[in-house]
């Protein structure tokens, strides 16, 4: 072996230590099945796999799940996009000042963040009283619903989309709309035939992470979700903590990680497509 | 195409507070015409040529096409062609939707673009290369295809912006013959920016010498060599003896040297320009300008003959074609060189 691969070593055992052995263990307790006293049955037995299956509870947490993921996706995207093509575009003097203007927020965590929502969408908080004084009788209801969790996805996602935007405008420069332009473009259509395309690499990250990032995301859906918006990751800690039933919560986390794979496939299927 | 003309009126570019990029040019460019815009780096024709295209706002003049005011029309509504230094080509299609683009912005049917890229490609002789993205073609491939793309759409007037400085010495050279043969065959009126004054001689119909956002001088190949209206037109196109001296009664005094003007000069201080290859190792005689120096350098290129002549406190470079069965003059020996009153440049000195 030469002098590279043997560097590698190193990192190649910590992350079999600390990362696939506990996945393999996570698998392997999939495998088993809840005692009604909380603890675990012997195994190996697909009974768990098999009252997931069959339970039209989980089926709909899944897809449900993917489902706010996707809607979470494309708001961030939608918002953050702008952003980002404005910084782009920004001159050099300006732009490392916005970007960290956008990218400021992930110095705080993400629980404050939630918290701050909660205040703000409360139903005495400020989106409430600016809704009331524009006359407004009875503002919907923002906390506790999914509703608040979107939003505050969508709020703490933007700063990563936009991050993956930015890296992804590599090939994007003000030249190609120019000779678009000189081409006989108008603006929408330099948009649409130049910017957007060149940019789909960026999009394809953003959305990517924003998805795993919604999947997995638990403190959010959790605290603003009010224990009416149930997702994978909040089912797989009720499974665990709460119910105490770790084969469910197991066989759970490897769905996720089933979503998250099938998200990665896709990725590099159109991230192909673009690049080509 | 019949072309078209294109005026510039007084055309400004100011950059907040400092001097203006571009101060109140204005040309006249007869239909069909190759112009070109030649000045050192800095000097404005970018600017010059992105305000014509509409990629910047003028701060002041106007833009006429065929007498029609474009000043304020957005760049896709203007009809030029602009071919980018950096050619801009969209990195995400082939060499076929590059140039197929413009004609598609202009809703024209399938087959006809097809038939009209074909065309384009073939009058740049990529005709073969359709299907290549361009990342997989050579610089100056590349180029055609940006040409190709800007003449596809029959513009009213083709903007080019320093098209060859990307590309080698000989591929210089091709496309130079090439660019100039589809302009003569389309009779499509050019504006051609370039810093390279050989290119600028070889190439325009006329040129436009620029230094700090104007015009310096307007005038043929020839006009622009041989009858340079400043000094610092002729410093800048081709290469000259810059020679200080004194202008009084008629002539000129260069140290203990006297010398003829070719027309008649303010009394005071000039500078005297010749161009190197028009001072020959030879008597003078009615019509010339005669002097006698010493030899201080000689450098001999095979082809050509270069020697530096002390005569009057000056130092004249002459360069002159090797011969046969004539050696090269020593160092330190006495000449005598003569060029014509005609060659004689003499301006004011500047900042005298
Ligand atoms: N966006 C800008 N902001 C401020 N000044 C500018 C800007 N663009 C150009 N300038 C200035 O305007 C002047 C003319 O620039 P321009 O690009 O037209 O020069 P050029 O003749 O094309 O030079 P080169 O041969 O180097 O390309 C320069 O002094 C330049 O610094
Ligand atoms: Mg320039």
């Amino acid at each position: 072996m030469r002098l590279p691969a043997l560097l590698l070593g190193p990192a190649l055992l910590v992350n079999l230590a600390i990362f696939i052995a506990p996945m393999a263990n996570l698998a392997a307790l999939s495998f088993h099945e809840a005692r009604p006293s909380g603890g675990v049955g012997p195994g190996p037995t697909l009974a768990t796999w098999a009252s997931i299956a069959e339970d039209e509870y989980y089926i709909e947490l899944v897809t449900g799940s993917i489902g706010v993921a996707l809607g979470v996706t494309v708001l961030t995207l939608l918002a953050g996009y702008p952003l980002a093509l404005f910084i782009h575009r920004a001159a050099p003097r300006w732009r490392n000042l916005l970007m960290v203007a956008c990218i400021s927020p992930l110095l705080v965590s993400a629980v404050v963040r939630t918290y701050g929502w909660m205040v703000i969408l409360g139903d005495t908080g400020l989106v409430a009283a600016v809704l009331r004084f524009l006359g407004m009788a009875k503002p919907p209801r923002m906390v506790f619903n999914l509703t608040g969790v979107v939003i505050a996805l969508v709020e703490i996602l933007m700063p990563t989309m936009i991050l993956c935007l930015l890296a992804g405008f590599g090939r994007l420069n003000a030249s190609l709309e120019e000779a678009a332009a000189s081409l006989g473009a108008p603006r929408w259509r330099v948009f649409m035939r130049v910017v957007l395309p060149l940019s789909l690499p960026g999009v394809l990250l953003g959305c990517l992470l924003a998805f795993v990032l919604t999947v997995s995301s638990f403190i959010t859906p959790k605290l603003l979700g009010g224990g009416r918006v149930i997702l994978l990751a909040t089912e797989i800690y009720d499974q665990a903590i709460v119910t105490l039933n770790w084969p469910v919560a197991a066989a759970l986390s490897v769905l996720s990680l089933a979503v998250f794979g099938l998200a990665l496939l896709l990725y590099g299927r159109l991230l192909r497509m673009v690049e080509a | 195409m019949a072309g078209t003309a294109l005026v510039l009126e007084g055309l400004t570019k100011r950059y907040g507070a400092l001097a203006p990029a571009v101060d109140a040019l204005s040309l006249t460019v007869q239909p069909g015409e190759f112009i070109g815009l030649l000045g050192p780096s800095g000097c404005g024709k970018t600017t010059t040529l992105r305000m014509i295209g509409g990629l910047i706002e003028a701060s002041g003049g106007r833009v006429l096409v065929d007498g029609r005011d474009v000043t304020a029309l957005p760049p896709h509504r203007r009809d030029m062609g602009i071919v980018f230094q950096n050619y801009a080509l969209f990195p995400h299609m082939d060499v076929a939707g590059n140039v197929a683009f413009g004609l598609e912005m202009r809703g024209m049917k399938r087959g006809e673009i097809a038939a009209k890229v074909q065309a384009a490609l073939d009058l740049v002789r990529l005709g073969h290369l359709a299907k290549r993205r361009p990342k997989e073609l050579s610089g100056g491939q590349q180029q055609r295809v940006a040409l190709a793309r800007a003449l596809v759409i029959e513009p009213s007037v083709l903007l080019l912006d320093e098209p060859l400085s990307n590309l080698d010495a000989k591929l210089r050279e091709e496309m130079r013959a090439e660019i100039q043969d589809i302009q003569r065959r389309l009779g499509i009126t050019t504006i051609f920016v370039t810093h390279d004054q050989a290119e600028a001689l070889a190439m325009c119909d006329r040129i436009a010498v620029m230094a700090q956002g104007r015009i310096a001088q307007l005038g043929t190949p020839h006009d622009i060599y041989e009858h340079p209206a400043s000094e610092f037109v002729a410093d800048f196109v081709g290469r000259s003896n810059r020679i200080a001296g004194h202008a009084a009664d008629g002539r000129i005094t260069i140290g203990d040297l006297a010398i003829d003007a070719p027309a008649p000069v303010a009394p005071g201080p000039v500078t005297v320009m010749i161009r190197p290859h028009r001072i020959a190792f030879t008597a003078g005689g009615a019509g010339w300008n005669e002097v006698r120096g010493s030899v201080r350098r000689v450098t001999y290129v095979g082809d050509v003959l270069a020697c530096e002549i002390a005569a009057g406190g000056a130092a004249f470079l002459v360069e002159q074609p090797t011969r046969p069965g004539a050696p090269p003059p020593e160092t330190g020996t006495e000449v005598r060189i003569a060029w014509r009153v005609a060659d004689t440049l003499v301006f004011p000195r500047e900042s005298a």
